[in-house]
């Protein structure tokens, strides 16, 4: 199994609102995906999903709803609000920014860009 | 759907949903496990490997919950329950640090919300500090004045003050005429009176200045509350005509609400002062009218500076006085609080002196059982520390239980402050403003909430702040040193303050005893006195007024029980007296006595009965007897004080005086009369000349005579008969009725009131200090139980233990007295003015007090002291 890279602070909750802004999706699914399209780099431990997930909601930048799964299992589902929306354009916007200026910093930027 | 529903809205209602956090971590494992199956796993293992992925579940849990937005909130009210666990199991703790904190924040709350006034809060009016009093005062007019005269020329020359103004020598009674005449006070000002204090009319205007001068057109100011009561708050009271004693005037304004006069007197009506320059220099044989001056201090000039700059126009003044009149006649410039606050603030500042050294000794004893308290727990929070409560935590739950405390303390001291005013309001002598109108406001309410926060957070922390180390898990609870040096100290300084605070209140006791104990000269008890107050518009002559007297006089001596019906106009021994000089008192055959020396004299007009009535002795000579009433010669009585020192080593009786001295009478003297004390209860009694008042109309001056009736009969029984023979000669005449001993009562109202005040305080210092000292020798006796407990295995019997334990504690007592007494020496001279005939250094006070305090010091040592001694070694030892 790969190590597992430690997350960015605050990086968790922009993955579960990108994760999310797809389909509502219960806690497993979410964290299975991330794993997914991380190629199995990011594993996000349940210690740290469950309070993420209800921090964002308490926030409410996303919405639960008890739905039945497709082997007609009893899951609680997480979807995008509208705040949750525009906070994911803006953490977008900010971590392209961040990324970008830590690429140059390191001298990884494109060639293009210097 | 139903079924559905209704849990969901009990998770509405309850907290954040365990229980669905619970259902979707289930789920999440059973996906978890169901992908091991699906990719081949052995269930249990499966399951095995899916809990080990999860991690710990309850942190989880935990972490979901502390993502609540009011989180805290919980943890808060999980302190305060805590706290409140804590305070059930240590209730003899909670229950002396709730009484301390209360008793304190109590006594300083109260006593702040009556001195505040006299002492700190501004006086109302703009610029307060830079405003004076000024004028002469002499031996028989203490507070300032001034005559029309020297007003006017001091107008146009003095340099010091940016603004005079003169207002009416105090308040009349006056008559507001209208459907139903009512009495009120009058008052009169100048028109520069208001701007002087910063003072704008609540309506209307303040006079123009062509209004105050003679017969300038007729205006008044009435009260704030005139307006509002008696005129109902009328929207159109400006403009209105009202009449005052006949004389028509328009309302052109209405004095603020909160107006105070500056001498304090509440007047209900003002009219202008009108003075006039020129007027004032013919009337009143060229002195002109006198009344009371107000000034406003030019900036950067000092009260030290005017008075300087007053006082050569002062000594150009004093030429015009009679040459008698110059040495007692100084010039003398206050400043308004003094005016107003008269002889109040020295009681006040001792009061507030003693409330805060209550306070302190409050304080300490809350600091020592604090940290007493936080050492016996050092176990408990060093095992909580061990367990995983983080150092912020362990403060933040101190710093919760010292508010709890302090909060439950505060709102307690509230309570009590509202009892103490109460009290305060009910004992509030005359002597003192402001007493009677104390009232808690909600600035002494915040003063107070202030403290107690500030005594819990400061002693909460003291005891958090003491990283519990690992050490104290230890069975050995290690007492730091100089926590234990702080807390004897603390005991100490508790004791020393107390001292001074017993001391004070001892001499006040003391003086206060001799004021009540003292001979005044006659009797008090079941004499009764009327005070009779004839209208003066119908009873316009002294011969309807003598007619009336003597009605009243025959009626009530045929009343059941009546044994003398006295006539006069002042009763001793205080109130109002017709005083004279006494160089004035000029004998036949001797040389006049020197003006300006000799002080006072009292003259009462009294008839023949006065001395049976109050029980005076006659010593020498004869009383007046009946028939003089009606005589042509004037007789009058000395008391002996002024015999002996107008006749030393004379006989008095048939000495005459001058017919121009004894106001206009030239008088015999038929007897001597014993010393009364005439001069209130505290001060030295003046010499006495008592005046036959003869029923002849010329010796009934005046319409305000006092009634005594001395009876066999109870008081209370007799005052009916009274009214009833009072209103069935006139039944319109007002008459005010009270016991003798009532009245001379009250005049011991303002040492009464600073002995109960003081001397609660003193009580309160005692206690909390003898608790203080108490709860230290029962705390150090049970850290040394297994010391204790050693000695005696070793062979030291309970009495060496006990000396021990002792010995410890009488030191602490000790150094406190000594500290205490020489304080209280030095500090006692502040009390010097509130003394009467008991010396500073009063030695009976000063043994008492600390013999009283040893001894209760000595019982608060060998309680705990005998408790520490019931100890089993064998049971100690092995408790190691």
């Amino acid at each position: 199994m790969p190590q597992s890279t430690d997350l960015l602070q605050g990086t968790l909750d922009l993955l579960i609102l990108q994760t999310l802004a797809l389909e509502p999706m219960h806690g497993w699914g979410a964290a299975q995906r991330i794993q997914q399209l991380s190629k199995d780099v990011l594993q996000i431990g349940q210690g740290s999903l469950y309070p993420a997930l209800y921090r964002l909601e308490y926030k409410g930048w996303i919405r639960s709803e008890w739905q039945i799964t497709e082997n007609n299992r009893r899951a609680k589902y997480y979807r995008l609000t509208q705040t949750g929306k525009k906070q994911l354009a803006t953490q977008l916007a900010a971590w392209d920014r961040l990324s970008l200026a830590i690429a140059s910093v390191l001298g990884r930027a494109t060639e293009a860009s210097s | 759907m139903i079924s559905e529903l209704l849990p969901r809205l009990r998770f509405l209602i309850f907290r954040k949903k365990r229980s669905e956090l619970d259902e979707e971590i289930e789920f999440h494992l059973e996906q978890a496990i169901s992908t091991r199956i699906a990719a081949g796993m052995d269930p249990a293992e499966a399951r095995r490997q899916a809990l080990i992925e999860f991690g710990g579940i309850e942190p989880t849990r935990e972490e979901c919950e502390r993502q609540r937005p009011a989180w805290w909130i919980g943890t808060v009210i999980q302190d305060v329950h805590y706290a409140f666990r804590g305070f059930g199991r240590n209730l003899l703790f909670t229950i002396s640090v709730l009484i301390t904190l209360a008793l304190g924040i109590g006594a300083t709350t109260a006593v702040f919300s009556v001195v505040d006034r006299i002492l700190f809060r501004p006086l109302p009016y703009a610029d307060p500090t830079r405003i004076v009093s000024l004028g002469f005062v002499h031996s028989l007019e203490r507070q300032e004045f001034v005559m029309g005269r020297f007003y006017v020329e001091w107008g146009k020359d003095q340099t010091p003050f940016s603004a005079l103004a003169a207002q009416s020598t105090g308040v009349h009674n006056c008559d507001l005429v209208e459907n139903d005449p009512m009495q009120l006070s009058c008052i009169s000002f100048q028109a520069s009176f208001l701007p002087l204090f910063g003072i704008s009319p609540a309506r209307g205007r303040n006079f123009l200045p062509e209004e105050d001068r003679p017969n300038g057109p007729p205006v008044a100011m009435i009260s704030y509350g005139l307006w509002k009561g008696h005129y109902n708050g009328d929207p159109h009271i400006l403009d209105r005509m009202i009449n005052v004693d006949g004389n028509p005037a328009r309302v052109v304004g209405v004095l603020p609400r909160d107006f105070q006069f500056p001498t304090l007197e509440a007047a209900d009506i003002a009219t202008p002062f009108a003075l006039d320059a020129a007027i004032q220099q013919k009337v009143n044989g060229g002195f002109g009218d006198p009344e009371r001056v107000f000034a406003r201090l030019r900036p950067g000039v000092s009260l030290e500076q005017a008075y300087a700059q007053m006082q050569p126009l002062f000594n150009g003044d004093l030429k015009w006085f009679p040459p008698f009149a110059k040495n007692e006649t100084h010039l003398s410039i206050r400043t308004l609080r003094d005016r107003e606050m008269q002889e109040a603030r020295p009681v006040a500042w001792i009061l507030f002196g003693f409330v805060l050294a209550v306070l302190l000794i409050a304080c300490a004893n809350v600091a020592g059982l604090m940290m007493a308290r936080g050492a016996g727990r050092q176990r408990e929070l060093a095992v909580r520390s061990a367990i995983g409560a983080s150092r912020g935590r362990l403060i933040r739950q101190a710093l919760t239980e010292a508010l709890v405390l302090s909060f439950a303390g505060g709102l307690a001291g509230l309570a009590i402050a509202q009892a103490l005013v109460m009290v305060f309001v009910r004992l509030a002598p005359t002597g003192i403003p402001f007493v009677g109108k104390a009232h808690l406001d909600l600035r002494i309410a915040v003063f107070s909430a202030l403290v107690s926060c500030l005594c819990g957070v400061i002693f909460g922390l003291a005891a958090a702040l003491e990283k519990p180390g690992l050490a104290a898990l230890n069975a050995r609870a290690s007492m730091s040193r100089n926590h234990a040096f702080l807390r004897r100290s603390l005991v100490t300084t508790q004791i020393a303050i107390s001292i001074i605070l017993l001391s004070g209140a001892a001499l006040l006791l003391r003086s206060f005893t001799k004021i009540e104990e003292q001979n005044l000269g006659m009797q008090t008890g079941g004499v009764l006195t009327v005070k009779v107050a004839l209208p003066w518009w119908r009873y316009n002559t002294n011969q309807k007024v003598m007619d009336f007297y003597l009605r009243l006089e025959s009626s009530l001596r045929r009343l059941p029980g009546t044994r003398a019906v006295g006539m006069t106009d002042s009763i001793p021994p205080g109130g109002w007296e017709s005083d004279f000089r006494y160089s004035d008192l000029a004998v036949q055959g001797k040389p006049r006595g020197i003006p300006g020396i000799g002080g006072t004299v009292v003259g009462r007009s009294v008839t023949p009965d006065y001395f049976r009535a109050l029980n005076i002795p006659i010593v020498r000579g004869r009383n007046f007897a009946d028939q003089d009433r009606t005589g042509d010669e004037k007789e009058v009585i000395l008391s002996r004080l002024l015999a002996e020192r107008l006749f030393p080593g004379e006989e008095p009786i048939g000495k005459r005086f001058l017919p121009d001295s004894v106001r206009g009478r030239g008088a015999i003297v038929v007897g001597l009369a014993d010393n009364v004390k005439n001069s209130g209860l505290t001060e030295p009694s003046d010499p006495e000349m008592y005046t036959l008042r003869r029923s002849v109309s010329g010796d009934w001056d005046g319409n305000h005579l006092m009634v005594i009736v001395d009876s066999a009969m109870p008081v209370a029984a007799i005052e009916p008969w009274v009214r009833s023979e009072v209103a069935s000669i006139d039944r319109t005449v007002p008459i005010e009725m009270e016991p003798l001993n009532q009245s001379v009562n009250r005049l011991a109202d303002r040492p009464r009131f600073e002995t109960t005040l003081l001397g609660f305080f003193a009580l309160t210092g005692l206690v909390l200090a003898v608790v203080g000292l108490y709860g230290l020798i029962a705390f150090m006796t049970t850290q040394r139980t297994r010391e204790i407990g050693v000695r005696m295995a070793l062979g030291a019997t309970r009495g060496n233990i006990q000396r021990l334990i002792a010995k410890d504690g009488l030191r602490m007592v000790l150094v406190g007295l000594a500290v205490g007494l020489g304080t209280a020496v030095a500090v006692s001279r502040m009390l010097k003015t509130l003394l009467f005939q008991v010396s500073i250094y009063d030695p009976l006070t000063y043994i008492a007090v600390p013999l009283l305090l040893s001894l209760v010091a000595l019982v608060a040592i060998l309680i705990p002291a005998r408790a520490g001694t019931r100890v089993e070694p064998a049971v100690t030892l092995r408790a190691e």
